[in-house]
């Protein structure tokens, strides 16, 4: 196989030393040099502005917290917030003249770069069966079109409704009712693909599958790990929390295949101390540790304290907490101990002595949160990895007190929220319940379909028609060729969106664009202009309500897209009023309020300033798992290995990317320019592999089904890697993720620890 | 009550008040009314039962502290801390029944000052400068709670090393979203 995505030439590659700190001025023109190339001064202005302020956008780059209103900045953004409010804002427009100018086969051989640059859709267009060309459609026509054919179907679960993390709490609810309504459970989202696996961990171990944390523990904590995760470039406005802690007097640990800038030093261009001072050094202990040995790690820390309270009873251990507030832990203190030394050293790359100090920093602190991300997650044993990171917390009773607590950084802004509002294909009965005691249909029970599992059912022609309500879902998803013939194999793909991307050129053989409005637009409906809501990833629920003129006057807002199809689809199956939905997202918000716990009298409190914050249960005191406890678990040891000659690879995003959209062919912190075509690997392993920077190789995974998969002509940049693994971008990489690898429980797709070879271009 | 040996400044103040014990508490646990009867607490932000932010101001002056309930026992007292590391301090706040039907509502605070809070406050008479703004507080606390007779509201909740003591008869388990979340 090869990597499916064409390209246009991209500039030549040069390399600088990687950036020892992340933000700073630089920051602020690269934001601004983007934003105004993109779209005017004023334009620009207005979206800068109102971000992350009350009563304005909540930004779409990313899920963490806003500051409590009063402590926010006039300009409450990142680098990558500015640049993607801008590049949404763009004044440019996509028309039907560029559809008759660009086949859907010319345009498969896009960049994903490319694609992003062309603007604003602006009218609903098709492809019909047998063309290759999109033309323009009328909305009554177009939703019609898809209305029929989700009708035809033979089954409801022929069909999959897919959402993306921009989509409002509202737009959500709708989705999902109308799926439910309509007869499936089928609504993978990019959730699956994320954080599925913190999900599945914390649910089990806690009884939350939300993060305990809020900024003020944060703040107020005394250690903080950092583990998996790019706070500098996927999460920035993270390390103004951060230099806060640290002002406080917080230590930081950082444990990372890759010695990122934002964990190195963080100037922040808001203070003076930014612009012309060395900023603030965020990690003060680094772990360059070996993709996919966090577990090894806090299996090896586990044991570490456990050995400190044999050596000092009674002062190591929180045994009140555990006592009265856990289970299972006998049984992890006996599994525990059978920790091995030279595993974790062969699995972490670490030496007892580097875990021995972080150890130390652990029993010198009170209050410990731990942040992670993808870097956890997206491993084969992410699930086990963050239980024992739960394990770790447990030990020392760092949960439910002030300044402790568990930390999943979330990407999509509201990726959190969507699942709250029902979007996973497993939602429990009591949810389900609760829709048919509202809207007086009979939801269906049998659990739906996940990311994963909707590309096989649509390769095996189970699934027939994919919706998408937002998101670039081809190039998200693993395994890009399997994935790209699952969706040319449907008989009709829509999609929900504001910009053009690949899921666009890569569709059923009838496929729609239905254009939408972007969160920096007024949305004006029939009872006057509407707000949407969103929840954070610390489970603070708020408004968002755009300001600029919408990108074309035929565009229709999610909510009004999803209303209007619900209508047509199900003509009057059940009693659900689309067309108040439609004109007045306050009677989405009243339905929600009595269906989705935590959400009383959910208009009322979501225009306070600053919105409501949902309880944790973990911070009342209560853990609702099946032990009624927070529970310890017994997680068997793994050391990730790749053979001889092999690295491990891990996808990763550049600085100048969101998600799949990479803005330019740069990657600023790492000292990567003019390509992304790049495989970043240490020195020590390069001259081990008879490789030197600047040579040309395929990247080839070794999978268990035997499928060779390869990405092809990368070059090869010497960068500090953990040793024996490497490092190249999403989703360029995607090729070489296998559908079936996945993550144990979660069937999240594992797109870290990829065993990779590099075989010369043109071998 | 501060050990004879700890030589950071405290201040003790007591007030009565003429409603019973269980009107005083309840009142007191509604810390978002703080701004209703006192002169320098400008807001409070109840982030959850056991972490809240308060914001003081002199004037024009103002200050932001986060602070978290390490001890609460219903009818009885409060015990919390500072998070913040400049200054910190620890306070306690007990309710005690008195002959008259009363409550005799007492407050402890103990600063922890560096640098020049240090000399400032670190004698008897600069411990006086916190004590006359405490008594003050009660005593407003005093004729707001007798002036309107009863409680707006309560957190009957138990707080022990800083956690919630899950004890209620209706789990807050009903009231948040059980499933995962991606």
């Amino acid at each position: 196989m090869q990597n499916p995505s064409g390209q246009e030439p991209e500039d030549t590659l040069s390399v600088t030393p990687p950036k020892k700190w992340a933000a700073g001025v630089p920051a602020v023109v690269h934001a601004l040099e983007y934003s105004l190339e993109q779209t005017s001064p004023r334009r620009t202005g207005v979206d800068l502005l109102t971000m992350n302020q009350v009563g304005g956008i909540d930004c779409p780059g990313c899920a963490w917290a806003d500051p409590k209103p009063g402590n926010r900045h006039r300009n409450e953004y990142c680098e990558n917030g500015a640049k993607h409010i801008n590049d949404e804002a763009t004044t440019r427009r996509i028309t039907a003249d560029f559809f008759r100018e660009h086949s859907v086969s010319e345009l498969a051989a896009r960049s994903d770069m490319w694609l992003n640059q062309q603007g604003r859709l602006t009218e609903p267009m098709i492809k019909r069966p047998g063309s290759d060309h999109y033309e323009p459609i009328a909305w009554q026509d177009a939703l019609g079109v898809l209305a029929g054919e989700l009708t035809s179907l033979d089954s409801p679960d022929e069909a999959v409704f897919y959402t993306s993390g921009r989509a409002s709490n509202e737009a959500a609810f709708v989705l999902q009712l109308f799926a439910r309504a309509f007869g499936t459970n089928n609504l993978p989202d990019c959730s699956n693909m994320c954080h599925e696996s913190s999900g599945f961990a914390l649910s089990e171990t806690l009884g939350t599958g939300k993060g305990t944390v809020s900024l003020d523990d944060l703040h107020h904590a005394e250690l903080i790990f950092l583990v998996g995760q790019n706070p500098g470039s996927n999460h920035p406005r993270q390390l103004s929390a951060l230099e806060e802690a640290k002002r406080n007097g917080a230590r930081i640990v950082a444990v990372n295949p890759l010695p990122e800038a934002g964990l190195r030093r963080f100037k922040n261009p808001q203070k003076p101390r930014g612009v012309v001072g060395r900023g603030t050094q965020i990690a003060d202990r680094f772990l360059h540790i070996k993709p996919g040995g966090d577990l090894a790690l806090f299996q090896a820390l586990n044991l570490l304290l456990l050995e400190a309270e044999d050596a000092r009873p009674g002062t190591v251990l929180d045994h009140d907490f555990i006592d009265a507030h856990t289970s299972g832990f006998d049984e992890f203190v006996e599994h525990a101990r059978s920790v091995d030394w030279d595993e974790v050293r062969t699995a972490t790359g670490l030496t007892r002595e580097e875990i021995e100090k972080v150890r130390d920093e652990v029993l010198r602190s009170e209050r410990v949160v731990v942040c992670w991300a993808m870097g956890i997650t997206q491993h084969k044993h992410g699930v086990p990895t963050i239980r024992e990171i739960v394990n770790f917390l447990l030990l020392r009773g760092n949960l439910g007190r002030a300044g402790t607590g568990a930390c999943p950084v979330r990407g999509h802004s509201n990726v959190q929220g969507d699942r709250t509002m029902g979007i996973w294909e497993q939602m429990p009965d009591a949810f389900l319940d609760a829709l048919q005691k509202e809207f007086g249909f009979d939801p269906p029970r049998p659990h739906g379909l996940d990311s994963v599992n909707s590309i096989k059912a649509m390769r095996e022609g189970r699934v027939k028609v994919f919706l998408a309500l937002a998101g670039n879902f081809v190039r998200a998803a693993p395994d890009s060729e399997v994935t790209e013939e699952a969706m040319r194999s449907c008989r009709l793909t829509a999609h929900i969106s504001t910009k053009l991307n690949r899921s666009h050129t890569v569709c059923g053989d009838t496929a729609l664009i239905l254009p939408t409005l972007g969160r920096t637009e007024r949305d004006v409906q029939a009872d006057g202009e509407q707000f949407v809501t969103v929840e954070n990833s610390m489970s603070e629920v708020h408004t968002s309500q755009g300001r600029l003129e919408p990108a074309s006057r035929l565009l229709l807002s999610e909510v009004a897209i999803l209303c209007r199809l619900a209508r047509r689809t199900l003509d009057g199956k059940a009693d659900i009023p689309w067309d108040r939905f439609e004109a007045d997202y306050g009677t989405i918000r009243d339905r929600i309020a009595r269906i989705v716990p935590g959400f009383h009298d959910f208009n009322a409190r979501v225009t306070r300033p600053g919105g409501f914050q949902l309880p944790n249960p973990v911070n009342e005191g209560v853990f609702d798992t099946a032990s009624g406890k927070a529970m310890f678990s017994c997680n068997e040891r793994v050391v990730p290995r790749a053979p001889e000659g092999h690295l491990l690879l891990q996808t990763l995003r550049s600085h100048d990317q969101w998600n799949t959209v990479p803005y330019t062919l740069n990657d600023r912190y790492r000292g990567i320019h003019g390509s992304r075509h790049v495989v970043m690997v240490n020195s020590a392993d390069l001259s081990r592999l008879g490789l030197a920077q600047g040579d040309h190789v395929d990247l080839v995974s070794v999978a268990a089904d035997g499928t060779e998969r390869r990405a092809a002509d990368f070059s090869i940049v010497s960068y500090p890697t953990a040793p024996g693994s490497a490092a190249a971008y999403y989703p360029e990489t995607n090729v070489l993720v296998p559908l079936d690898s996945v993550a144990d429980i979660s069937n999240q797709p594992a797109s870290k620890g990829i065993v990779v070879r590099l075989e010369p271009s043109g071998a | 009550m501060a050990p004879a040996h700890d030589s950071r400044p405290h201040v003790e103040e007591t007030v009565e008040v003429a409603v019973p014990v269980r009107t005083a508490y309840n009142q007191w646990t509604q810390f978002k009314t703080f701004p209703r009867f006192s002169t320098v607490v400008h807001d409070v932000e109840q982030v959850r039962p056991t972490v809240t932010v308060w914001t003081l101001g002199y004037g024009p002056m103002r200050h932001r502290f986060a602070v978290e309930i390490v001890e609460q026992d219903p009818d009885t007292c409060l015990i919390w801390r500072g998070l913040d590391q400049h200054p910190s301090h620890q306070g306690e706040v007990q309710f005690r029944p008195t002959r008259s039907g009363g409550t005799a509502v007492t407050v402890r605070i103990r600063l922890e000052p560096r640098g020049v809070a240090k000399l400032l406050l670190g004698s008897s008479k600069g411990a006086q400068v916190v004590a006359r703004p405490v008594r003050r507080e009660l005593l407003s606390f005093k004729d707001y709670i007798e002036g309107v007779g009863q409680e707006g509201g309560a957190w009957r909740g138990t707080i022990r090393n800083g956690r919630v003591q899950h004890d209620h008869p209706e789990p807050p388990r009903s009231r948040v979203a059980r499933w995962p979340v991606g």
